[in-house]
């Protein structure tokens, strides 16, 4: 293929996994899901019971790559019967993003009931107000995975099947979301009670903010506070990841020659050291600029 | 998820050793009935196949439930993947090697490696639950009839050949792996606290089944030999049994069910 039309495609699959980046981590913080959840969890077992979605289908990998799996296969089968690309890819989405509506049902249900000795009540109104949020972001994450997956198949020859690679680009997204997303709601959102930066002390343990800008703090609330800038810097992980892994192969096609697959590794491993670089300077920069915490230090002498 | 359980013995209202049973028993022979009676019958039979893996996934969910119950929080997804891990080796190996005898033979040597890393787990990890070596022969043995049901309610039998064709180079055997490990991990930590109860969460079991049952359905609907109108619409029944089944547990179970509605008093809590 022309290698101008590779990096358009390229460009169109960095696009569509930047997407799946940003809905898969609103998606996880609508229902407190991985990271952020054990202290949603914890929060009514120290007598803070709360109307926040209590979504424990697993960790975030397993979670979105049964999304994308199931959605790979639908659509799959359906492409197998004839039916059009766009049609099969639509319909694999939905039919997944409604089984993970079942599976975010059990959990707030389950999760709820086991809490009966701490008085936690199951509020219908959370579960039907969050749940088609939940189920229109998984569209959203499975329909540009499944995107991803396909133009990697059919334009650029990977020899891997729908199912599988949908398989795998789900796990890759959901550990993407866990790492880079949950850092924005588990730490600061949950505990904007306590000054920023200062760490989650033992004491503090389950005291979640339970109150919000008006009312009672729930699922939507935390997504619109995710949703300016955890899940738009996961989406550009997650993007990042798929476009700078695909795209040196794409320039320095390793079917062309060896020396041209070599280039391949090179470039690839410049970038990780790069990345790697890049990423001790802005650790090093913050430190020097907010941390230790020395006032903390100072408050302790002076009690 | 830092609060895994009680820390000791999981109470069960069902007798475990009767979940062994029907896991073993009712899973062999879902699968068994599955390839005579597509044979016999005709191809609409192969749904019997996944009702064989419902029954390996209610069996894997117990066992789960049991060994999460000593502690493991954020270790219950783990032990279902590891359940399907050590189920796709045996259930290859099986398959290869047995012919008509492979699910028979690939229980017996899931049942092995689960032994091997029970004992791993105990003796050289020291993780010290008195019932690892158990749980994990029975996760092992249960993973093993969830994917070879599965499988052979997607391809109609569960010769090698077969489901080599059908089943793994199409890549279907990863949805095979992850809807019947959620519906294996999913159950317990769904339900995970300090009043979970055996019953809801094998009812929760029941409906992820239900589940993977209809996944599986979705596949048949292509392959010659299986058909998936009859899995799919036996699937859907699972799943609203078992969803009601669940739901009215919770019901029982929960603190208070309620259409909307404030936070509990300070009075009320205590």
């Amino acid at each position: 293929m022309e290698p101008l039309t590779s990096m358009g495609v390229m460009a169109l699959i960095g696009a569509a996994a930047t997407i799946a980046g940003a809905s898969e981590d609103l998606e996880s913080d609508v229902g407190s899901q991985s990271n952020p959840n054990s202290q949603v969890q914890l929060a009514p077992q120290m007598m803070y019971p709360h109307r926040i979605f209590n979504k424990a289908i697993s960790g975030e990998p397993p979670s979105n790559a049964l999304m994308c799996a199931i959605g790979g296969t639908t659509a799959s089968v359906l492409m197998s019967a004839g039916a059009s690309v766009i049609l099969a890819l639509a319909i694999g989405a939905i039919i997944a993003a409604a089984i993970h509506g079942t599976y975010a049902t059990t959990s707030y249900f389950g999760r709820s009931a086991s809490q009966r000795r701490f008085k936690q009540p199951i509020y219908l109104d959370i579960l039907r107000s969050h749940l088609p949020v939940i189920m229109g972001y998984a569209f959203i994450t499975t329909f540009c995975i499944l995107v991803v997956s396909y133009l990697m198949i059919a334009v650029l020859a990977h020899p891997f099947s729908l199912p599988l690679m949908a398989f795998i680009w789900g796990i890759t997204v959901g550990a993407i979301g866990s790492s880079t997303g949950d850092v924005h709601y588990g730490a600061e959102r949950e505990f904007q009670n306590v000054e920023f930066g200062s760490g989650l002390n033992a004491a503090n343990s389950g005291n979640i903010v339970r109150r919000a800008e008006s009312g009672l703090r729930n699922g939507m609330d935390n997504s619109w506070f995710c949703a300016k800038f955890g899940g738009p810097v996961t989406g550009l992980a997650f993007g990042m990841t798929v476009f700078l892994s695909g795209w040196i192969t794409v320039l320095f096609d390793a079917s062309k020659g060896d020396a041209i697959g070599w280039i391949s590794v090179i470039a690839g491993t410049l970038i990780v050291l790069i990345l790697t670089i890049w990423n001790r300077n802005i650790e090093v920069a913050a430190r020097k600029a907010f941390g230790p915490y020395k006032k903390d230090e100072e408050a302790e002498v002076a009690a | 998820m830092s609060v895994g359980g009680g820390g000791g013995g999981a109470h069960a209202a069902i007798p475990h050793n009767n979940i062994i049973a029907f896991g073993l028993v009712g899973g062999l022979v879902g699968i068994y009935a599955a390839y005579f009676l597509v044979d016999m019958l005709g191809e609409y039979m192969s749904f019997l196949g996944a009702l064989g893996a419902i029954c390996g996934i209610v069996w894997g969910a117990a066992a789960v439930r049991r060994v999460a119950n000593y502690g493991l929080g954020t270790g219950v997804p783990s032990i279902g993947m590891l359940a399907l891990g050590m189920g796709v080796v045996a259930a290859t190996f099986g398959l290869a090697v047995g012919g008509v005898a492979g699910p028979v033979i690939a229980v017996i040597f899931a049942a092995i490696i689960g032994l091997v890393i029970g004992v791993l787990a105990n003796k050289v990890l020291k993780m010290g639950i008195p019932i690892m070596e158990q749980s994990m022969t029975e996760i092992a043995a249960a993973g093993t009839i969830t994917i070879i049901g599965l499988s052979t309610s997607m391809v109609g039998t569960f010769l090698f050949d077969e489901v080599m064709t059908g089943v793994i180079t199409t890549g279907h055997i990863a949805v095979i792996f992850i809807a019947g490990g959620l519906a294996i991990l999913h159950p317990f930590n769904a339900n995970l606290g300090a009043d979970e109860k055996q019953d809801r969460t094998l009812a929760c079991a029941f409906e992820k089944g239900g589940i993977a049952m209809i996944v599986a359905g979705i596949v048949a609907t292509i392959m010659p030999l299986a058909s998936g109108a009859l899995t799919i619409l036996v699937g859907l029944a699972v799943w609203y049994v078992g969803f009601s089944a669940f739901y009215k547990r919770v019901k029982r179970d929960a603190y208070m069910i309620t259409g909307s509605g404030l936070l509990p008093s300070k009075e009320e809590l205590e």
